[in-house]
């Protein structure tokens, strides 16, 4: 008797711990985001901006038909895709250093550098690199000696600073996963008769696979939903993020459609990466 | 399991996408079938000034609420705040499509619509008509700026006018020689500054390139850059396309402006006085200049929310702003015409008002003021369907690629 | 390096396999390996013996080449390899935990020094599988790490370092994890394929009746330096050191006083266990006096331990009050009247006290 009770008063108890974040999730997560794709077959008054409760297909015909958009899209994929692979590339050797190399106290400011920027507000950092990035910046001065200049505001620019910013969430999980693989694995490999990139290649690479794409989730879709480092850096280039940004002003069904994009997108992206096995570490 | 389902879920929107893509054939929106006379929704207008709420919150343009924290010489929200007792919350607003949004969050009391802005207000019924016996200082408003199509509907006014001016051409001296006496500056001369070149980021900047098409390709017919057919928005649309390669960056927000022509990362492109005089007091190298062809404008009216939450502060401000003192000094801190008569004797220079062409209807001619374009032409052409803001803002959307 | 790995071009075989020359190895301000002077030869079961920090998981570390010595040389099969990093010396560890690469299937796993050397798929395979034969393991090519058991694992690892049959191979501490039937198995299975493979092994155990049951010769570790080298017996028989002596096998070791009274000498003595007979004081009045060289002495015994096959007696001496531990074998009807407080009278050959340095 007394343990059937016990047993109830520890379901409510769950019950009591788990019903405000389901809810949440249920209500204020998913919730928005179902009301963002209804919203999508409304229409707007072209005049007033005023959204119209009229139910139509027009704007996904729109963004199928509309060449426009099927160019930013791919534009923004790329952006996504590069941004991923550089900080891939940049990630692993900084991690590898952190977690295998550098010893205390090197390893303590390391990780401090890394995890710094997240500290500093995306607004100061996006724009300390349109200073950096202008004609008169410190990318053009340092380059200058060198005859070279700097990528100026741009697309290249936009994927310079994108990088940059998601660059931690990709160092992160490389470093936790570099950290877990046992040193043993690594002499067993040179000792087997592997240089230092046959061990990369055979042994590391594997042992970090789920580690860089789980890193890839988070840089492939901050990329995808990116308004404002475009907007500040990226001259005069449109992605997805900044024209549903635009479009929210004038014609919101159109923008919730055009939201439809990067969330199709990410779920494919996380459907593919679910079927690699990389979720499974997150 | 758990794999399938997720791959579900990713097919379903696909097909989901695909299926909206497939279906439905016409039937536009809502607002296509805008034809013949305006009507404005029925919202009450004030009929007594009771006290101050304590606060006003207003959507301004950049230069229109200064509060000495751009220039401790330019502030009069401060004295206003203390003669009334009002509290101002400013939201600083960079297109006009901008302010319609933030109007229809419900949020603000008053907004310094312009001509593009305040038939779209009235007609959403965001905006109130405004009773000009409460506001003592209308009576000094230039006449030829009362009961004017972009701020009245059956001669009820809907706002106060407050100003009028130019879209001006602003290029660094040091880098652009010679001077620029023309818009083709940004048209056809744009590739000697390639990727230095910047423009307003709103569709209506659309009617600045039918401007220029107006003087220079008579063959097109514009007779006004806002009442644009198909092929003539198709023609702009080209110019602009072809004007894409060379910007640099678009702007709306000001101080982007300010930083890109300081920087020298913009060197010639549209602008505002203000801004040109923000840009000159960071020490850069720029003039702004009134080209050959004319230019697009603003006639600026300050509307009163039609669920303002602090109406009786809303109409102390706008009383304020126009009292002839402070539009002489908004006049000319932004660069641009009063619209109190008055204020022509309050302006530390005496020859603003002049300068500004503040009562000269004829020059104002050469000025285009933004309006929003609407199927039925503005410029009395019956024989055509003309292009609309949403066909204006798709070809924005394309222009920029 | 490769083709140093190939039997067939591989020099006249040298007769010394491992040849280490004042090898030092310091980790800040600690001395791991001090000195280390030793020549394995080729085809030999030598071991490293000594307890934890004694520095033989060093010394194996610095053959294979994941450190790098202080000072000294390393080397192998007559080559100098002191500055080789460890992909170039023709040497494969068994490690402690065994290090198997938990992406790769066990034939992956077996065959990986054939992948990095550039050998075909096919031959790899088949090579990998006669690896896997050698441990009897032929059916588990196609299983992950993560699917053996304990004992399984050892022995892929085990395939995996032969699999393309180094000059020498190094095991660490290979049976620690493993229960004592296992390792007893295991234990027999390695010498035998010692022994058909004629690989040289070099094995670092801390466990002394390992070392001592498997090896030609062994090392025994002081320290970071090398107390002795020799064969087991020798090192059981004649100690070098008194640590030697007292870490391999059990002893009685006298010094001092207790020295002069046992010995008739001065300095530092070990007396087997076993080389001490224990004859209760009635009965050895009854057989007469000891034969000559014999050296005897009366005490009590003081507590009694049965071993299964043997018996562990602890005698304290009338004379001077010190313990001696005896080992007497339980051979068939040779029972000891045994209970504590006997008086018991225990003798010992004079040469069987071995002078060991203090």
């Amino acid at each position: 008797m007394p343990a059937g009770t016990s047993r109830t008063g520890a379901r409510l108890r769950l019950a009591a711990l788990l019903t405000p974040p389901l809810l949440w999730l249920g209500l204020a997560y998913l919730g928005s985001l179902a009301v963002l794709l209804l919203s999508a077959f409304w229409t707007t008054d072209s005049f007033t901006s005023d959204v119209v409760h009229i139910w139509n297909t027009d704007n996904f015909r729109t963004l199928l038909t509309d060449p426009v958009y099927r160019t930013i899209t791919l534009r923004t994929l790329g952006v996504a895709v590069a941004v991923t692979l550089i900080d891939a590339l940049l990630a692993l050797p900084m991690a590898f250093f952190m977690a295998r190399v550098a010893s205390g106290r090197w390893r303590r400011a390391l990780f401090v550098a890394v995890l710094m920027p997240l500290w500093a507000g995306y607004l100061v950092k996006a724009y300390a690199w349109r200073v950096m990035l202008g004609e008169h910046g410190l990318v053009n001065a340092v380059l200058a000696p060198l005859g070279l200049t700097g990528p100026g505001y741009g697309l290249p620019a936009a994927v310079l600073v994108l990088a940059y910013l998601w660059l931690p969430y990709m160092i992160l999980p490389v470093f936790a996963a570099l950290e877990r693989l046992p040193t043993p694995h690594l002499e067993a490999s040179a000792d087997l008769g592997a240089g230092a990139w046959r061990t990369l290649r055979l042994v590391v690479l594997p042992a970090v696979r789920p580690a860089l794409l789980a890193g890839s989730v988070f840089t492939f879709s901050l990329s995808l939903g990116d308004y404002l480092t475009v907007q500040i850096v990226g001259g005069r280039t449109q992605l997805l993020g900044n024209v549903i940004a635009s479009q929210v002003t004038l014609d919101l069904p159109l923008a919730a459609a055009l939201s439809a994009v990067p969330v199709v997108l990410v779920v494919c992206y996380l459907a593919a990466v679910r079927r690699a096995g990389a979720l499974d570490s997150l | 399991m758990r794999n399938t389902n997720v791959w579900k879920a990713a097919a379903a929107a696909t097909v989901l996408l695909l299926a909206v893509g497939c279906g439905s054939g016409g039937s536009g929106g809502g607002g296509d079938d805008r034809g013949g006379g305006f009507r404005a929704p029925d919202v009450p207008m004030k009929k007594t000034l009771g006290k101050g709420e304590g606060q006003v919150n207003i959507i301004a343009w950049a230069g229109y609420a200064e509060d000495g924290s751009n220039d401790p010489n330019t502030d009069w929200v401060h004295p206003f705040e203390k003669q009334t007792g009002c509290k101002v919350n400013t939201k600083v607003a960079g297109t006009s499509d901008e302010m319609v949004s933030l109007m229809k969050t419900g949020q603000y009391d008053t907004v310094s619509a312009s001509g593009d802005a305040t038939l779209r207000l009235i007609a959403s019924g965001d905006a109130a008509p405004v009773n000009t016996k409460l506001v003592p200082n209308y009576k000094d408003i230039f006449a030829g700026l009362k009961k004017q199509p972009f701020n009245s509907v059956d001669g009820q006014m809907y706002g106060i006018p407050h100003g009028r001016g130019a879209n001006l051409l602003m290029y660094r001296t040091d880098k652009v020689k010679p001077a620029p006496d023309s818009w083709r500056a940004v048209f056809e001369d744009a590739p000697k500054h390639a990727g230095k070149v910047t423009a307003y980021d709103s569709p209506i900047y659309i009617a600045d390139a039918a401007l220029y098409l107006m003087k220079t390709e008579p063959q097109l017919g514009i007779k006004n850059p806002y009442a644009l057919d198909q092929k003539q928005l198709d023609a702009a649309v080209a110019l602009l396309k072809k004007q894409h390669g060379n910007i640099g960056e678009y702007w709306s927000d000001y101080q982007k402006e300010v930083t890109a022509f300081k920087g020298g990362d913009s060197v010639i492109g549209t602008t505002w006085q203000v801004i040109a005089n923000l840009t000159k007091a960071e020490k850069a190298p720029v003039k702004a200049v009134l080209p050959k062809e004319g230019a697009t404008g603003w006639s600026d009216t300050w509307m009163v929310a039609a669920k303002a939450e602090h109406p009786n502060c809303a109409y102390k401000w706008l009383d304020w702003i126009v009292s002839p003192k402070v539009n002489a000094q908004v006049a000319e801190y932004f660069g641009e015409a009063p619209a109190n008569a008055e204020a022509c004797k309050e302006t530390a220079d005496p020859k603003h008002c002049a300068t500004y062409h503040a009562d000269d209807e004829s020059y104002y001619k050469r000025v285009h003021f933004w309006t929003t374009p609407v199927k039925q032409c503005l410029d009395g052409r019956t024989n055509v369907q003309c292009t609309d803001y949403a066909q204006w803002t798709r070809a924005w959307t394309e222009i920029k690629g | 390096m490769a083709e140093d790995k190939t039997p067939g071009t591989r020099p006249a075989p040298p007769a010394t396999a491992v040849r280490l020359t004042a090898l030092t190895k310091d980790f800040g301000t600690v001395r791991a390996v001090d000195h280390a002077e030793l020549a394995i030869q080729e085809g030999e079961f030598f071991s490293l013996l000594g307890p934890s920090g004694s520095g033989k998981s060093t010394l194996l570390r610095l053959i294979a080449g994941f450190e790098r010595p202080t000072s000294g040389r390393v080397e192998l099969a007559g080559r100098d390899v002191t500055a080789l990093p460890p992909h170039r010396r023709d040497v494969h560890t068994v490690f402690q935990d065994y290090a198997l690469f938990p992406h790769m299937t066990v034939e992956q796993n077996v065959g990986y020094a054939l992948r990095v050397a550039g050998v075909r798929k096919d031959e790899r395979r088949a090579r990998a599988r006669e690896a896997l034969a050698t441990v009897r393991l032929e059916d588990y090519g196609a299983r992950r790490p993560a699917q053996l058991s304990g004992g399984q694992r050892q022995r892929v690892a085990l395939a995996r370092a032969l699999v393309d049959r180094p000059g020498l191979l190094l095991l660490d501490e290979p049976l620690g994890a493993l229960d004592l039937k296992l390792r007893q198995e295991m234990q027999t299975e390695l010498k035998q394929i010692q022994r058909t493979t004629g690989i040289t092994f070099l094995l670092v155990t801390h466990d002394q009746e390992e070392a001592l049951t498997m090896s030609d010769r062994l090392a025994v570790l002081d320290g970071g330096r090398i107390a002795q080298t020799g064969p087991p017996q020798e090192i059981y028989d004649r100690p070098a050191t008194a640590f030697v002596a007292g870490f391999v096998g059990v002893t009685n070791l006298v010094r001092g006083a207790a020295a002069q009274r046992l010995t008739g000498r001065p300095g530092t003595y070990s007396i087997r266990p076993e080389r001490i007979r224990i004859t209760p004081l009635d009965e050895w009045d009854r057989a007469g006096t000891g034969s000559p060289g014999e050296r005897s002495v009366t005490g009590r015994i003081t507590d009694i331990a049965h071993a299964g096959p043997h018996t562990r007696f602890r005698v304290r001496l009338d004379e001077g009050g010190d313990r001696l531990t005896v080992l007497r074998l339980n051979t068939s009807g040779s029972a000891l009247p045994a209970r504590a407080d006997t008086p018991v009278r225990l003798a010992w050959d004079a040469d069987d006290a071995y002078p060991v340095p203090s």
